[in-house]
């Protein structure tokens, strides 16, 4: 049982939230445009969105993952080539109203760029991070957090987590990065009791039996492998059109693609976000694709999720739940049934040609 | 990030001169123009030193990328000059370059871009005076129209709560209509799959794209069947969205003997016919299951498209599944519908009401949130190209990253592929995920293409789309 914390008004944490901002601090949280929520860099509290439950339209990635990020800069002076550093920007960020499935993704990107040899990039960015999550007291149909072994409320990842209750919000800091984040403005805050954490808890209880996809199990990742080869994956992805919607509004999907922009003389080298769903994503330089057609780049997208990325890493899905891609996908795909399906209709012992 | 090509030491002249010059692209043909200004050179004829020349062999071979290159690596204004019609080397390239520029201009005008900027000439071998003077008009009037303003040049694109939209977001409504019954669909449904069942067993099909249950609330998905035993799979409601037409070239790749069935709204039966306008599906090979369609609704209102749409069943199609049965052909309501005025064209009258200053900031805001996942393309039943202009690289017209300028340039090639072929399902639009209104775009293309070269895209597999034909006495009062 939790017992530290704050128990205080939206009035106080906002005025929390200003205090970041006056400290300097790039403070980046859901806003709305004209209906469309997103993640954006904030420069008042009081623009920060948290009514009406939602999640997001995609995922907070592009702020420790830029949808584009210069790499280098290169110019052409006769026979010599200079390149230069685009630099990095050493501004602290404060990630703020993370869902916890946006906050696993972040833990699977973590995965993936700070792994055997780090990416520069994204660990400078990483460490300029703290991350205020946002529990969430209701789930949407696509949400299925609880399948993939995440929670409404979970802590991981979060240095500091703002649980909405009825009458009030509690707030704990989770990570000494996070009691450093509130030290300037708890002092004013009155601590939670545990009996608030107790109806948190429940209040968690609740939302998670409001999600009624059933649990994917890690063991059938070796059983999902074996499908590779199977037929049933042409029917499985019949109807993927091959945008790559899936792949952009995911929290954890990271593939990127480097590329020149340019000219005869000066240029820049950019990482770019890629999807496994387009047809040059395989494509060699002789023309070969070897995915050539749209079902066995959506069985890659199922299989590195739930096969591939579990094999090699443990315990953990490259799939937090969030439900995004349930949601936004042209043809109503459903990542979860394909993978149930996939496990239920393939032939145990017809492996991996 | 310094990498757009600047001629340093012309920058630094004007820069010296500490006054802004206008910089102006001329993509001009080889036979007429550029003898025309290479006859103004060699009789000495003084006209701004503004622009720049670049030679084609024919206006015809310009692609509007061109322009939007042009603008993107700073150009202040853009020149288009061929042969006087008649005139062309190839016959007809001018005529054709007068349409594309006509829709190109309308566009960039309905994005905002001033008008000022964009120009279009005839001048022949032998007039290198009328050359200079338009030289000397066009810079004129682009110095008039200023520097040119941010083209892509915003930041990453995420919302903004101060930036509301002009357009707001209520919901129209349209009282007159309302969803079909539970028993109407489940009629429909039983019939619909009666009738597959029916075809498949006799070989006349070999398969279906229909839709069935997705598994979200309310969600249809498209879905495929061969088998009659499977026919249950297929359903039908008021929440339909999809155009199926998106799979008809692939499906008839792999179809078997028999023809390959479509369920269709009067709506997606267009893109079909478009396809076999553009001999990307033969008519024979296609059997198209029209359902009477009182509307899509979407988050609980009717889909915009809908407000004005006044056809309940496409006349091409060869079978009908009302809640009464299946019948051979286009079974057309007699009753006339009760419709309501285009949401859509309201809203783009707001914009169009609005200055270009403001118009542009509107649509560069639009862009810069574009993700590129190109879900606009991918569920476009008309975008069927092999390899789109967008994955091409070499040369590269848009850039693989994501920017302000790439995302410009995607959003102006998508519109402008379409003009004149769109048949205005809003798929694009339905599946964007970041809320980008490309039905205005669409639509308001599809709306030049009526007024000025009489054209509506519909069934008629015999017309020929706007941009690949032309009419000697096109209107051209922009010259």
């Amino acid at each position: 049982m939790k017992t530290n914390g704050w128990r205080l008004t939206e009035t106080e944490w906002r005025s929390w939230l200003e205090g970041l901002l006056r400290a300097g601090k790039s403070v980046i949280a859901p806003v709305e445009e004209n209906a469309l929520r997103l993640f954006s860099p904030v420069t008042s509290a009081a623009d920060v969105v948290v009514e009406n439950y939602s999640n997001t339209q995609w995922s907070p990635k592009e702020f420790l993952f830029p949808r584009s990020e210069p790499l280098l800069f290169y110019r052409f002076r006769g026979d010599e080539t200079e390149l230069e550093d685009p630099g990095l920007d050493d501004k602290e960020q404060v990630l703020f109203g993370l869902r916890p499935c946006d906050v696993a993704g972040l833990g699977r990107l973590d995965d993936i760029f700070l792994g055997e040899s780090a990416d520069p990039f994204y660990e400078h960015r990483r460490k300029q991070t703290t991350v205020v999550s946002l529990a969430c007291d209701k789930a949407e149909a696509a949400c299925f957090c609880t399948a993939v072994g995440g929670s409404p409320a979970a802590t991981e990842g979060s240095d500091v987590q703002l649980v909405p209750r009825a009458e009030a919000w509690l707030l704990q800091a989770l990570t000494p990065r996070g009691e450093e984040l509130i030290a300037g403005s708890a002092s004013a805050w009155t601590p939670a009791s545990a009996e608030d954490w107790r109806q948190a808890e429940e209040q968690r209880l609740g939302v998670e039996k409001t999600i009624e996809r059933s649990p994917l199990s890690k063991d059938w990742a070796p059983r999902l492998e074996e499908t590779f080869a199977q037929p049933l994956w042409e029917k499985l992805g019949q109807r993927c059109l091959g945008c790559g919607i899936c792949a952009y509004v995911c929290p954890s999907c990271s593939c990127f693609d480097m590329n020149d922009e340019g000219n005869a003389l000066c240029g820049t080298r950019c990482r770019s976000w890629d999807s496994c769903a387009f047809t040059r994503f395989t494509q060699h330089a002789s023309g070969h694709n070897p995915r050539a057609t749209r079902p066995p780049r959506y069985r890659q997208r199922v299989l590195h999720k739930f096969s591939y990325f579990p094999l090699e890493h443990g315990e953990r899905f490259m799939c937090v739940g969030c439900g995004r891609c349930l949601k936004l996908c042209p043809v109503g795909l459903d990542i979860h049934q394909t993978v149930r399906a996939a496990v239920s209709k393939g032939t145990p012992g017809e492996g991996h040609q | 990030m310094a990498q757009t090509l600047e001629s340093s030491e012309a920058r630094a002249a004007v820069t010296q001169a500490n006054e802004w010059q206008p910089r102006i692209v001329a993509m001009v043909c080889n036979w007429c123009t550029y003898a025309g200004a290479d006859g103004a050179g060699t009789a000495r004829r003084a006209y701004a030193p503004n622009v720049r020349i670049v030679r084609f062999l024919c206006t015809g071979r310009m692609d509007p990328l061109f322009i939007v290159k042009a603008f993107e690596q700073g150009a202040d204004g853009v020149l288009i000059s061929g042969c006087h019609p008649g005139d062309c080397h190839y016959v007809q390239g001018n005529l054709l370059a007068r349409r594309r520029f006509t829709m190109f201009r309308a566009l960039m005008d309905f994005l905002g871009l001033d008008n000022r900027r964009l120009h279009f000439a005839w001048v022949s071998a032998s007039e290198g005076a009328k050359w200079s003077r338009i030289v000397d008009e066009v810079t004129a009037s682009v110095r008039e129209a200023g520097p040119l303003p941010n083209w892509g040049r915003l930041g990453m694109g995420m919302a903004n709560p101060a930036h509301s939209s002009p357009l707001g977001h209520s919901a129209p409504r349209l009282d007159a209509r309302v969803p079909p019954s539970t028993e109407d669909k489940q009629s429909i449904s039983s019939h619909l799959q009666q009738l597959a069942a029916d075809l498949l067993r006799n070989g006349e099909i070999s398969s279906v794209v229909g839709y069935s249950c997705g598994t979200l609330p309310e969600q249809m998905v498209p879905t495929f069947v061969t088998d009659p035993e499977q026919v249950s799979a297929l359903d039908w409601s008021e929440h339909c969205a999809n155009n199926l037409a998106v799979y008809l070239p692939d499906a008839l790749k792999k179809k078997g003997s028999g023809k390959v069935a479509i369920v269709v709204k009067s709506c997606d039966a267009k893109a079909v016919m478009g396809l076999i306008r553009e001999n990307q599906v033969k008519r024979e090979d296609v059997l198209l299951l029209g359902i009477p369609c009182t509307g899509l609704w979407q988050n609980g209102g009717l889909a915009l498209k809908c407000h004005s749409c006044s056809r309940e069943v496409s006349p091409s199609s060869d079978w009908t599944i009302t809640p009464n049965g299946a019948q051979k052909g286009a079974a057309l309501s007699e009753a006339e519908r009760k419709v309501g005025a285009d949401p859509r064209d309201e809203q783009i009258g707001i914009l169009e009401s609005l200055t270009s200053q403001e118009r542009w900031d509107y649509w560069q805001r639009q862009f810069d949130r574009c993700l590129r996942c190109y879900a606009c393309r991918a569920v476009c039943p008309m975008c069927y190209c092999n390899n789109c202009i967008s994955d091409k690289h070499r040369p590269q017209w848009i850039s693989t990253s994501f920017d302000g300028k790439g995302n410009t340039a995607w959003n102006i090639a998508r519109a402008m592929h379409l003009a004149g072929r769109c048949t205005g399902c809003d798929e694009c639009t339905r599946v964007c995920p970041a809320g980008i209104r490309l039905d205005l775009l669409n639509r308001r293309l599809a709306r030049e293409a009526e007024i000025r070269f009489d054209y509506h895209v519909d069934e008629d597999v015999s017309t020929i789309p706007p941009l690949t034909s032309f009419r000697p006495d096109d209107p051209d009062e922009f010259l």
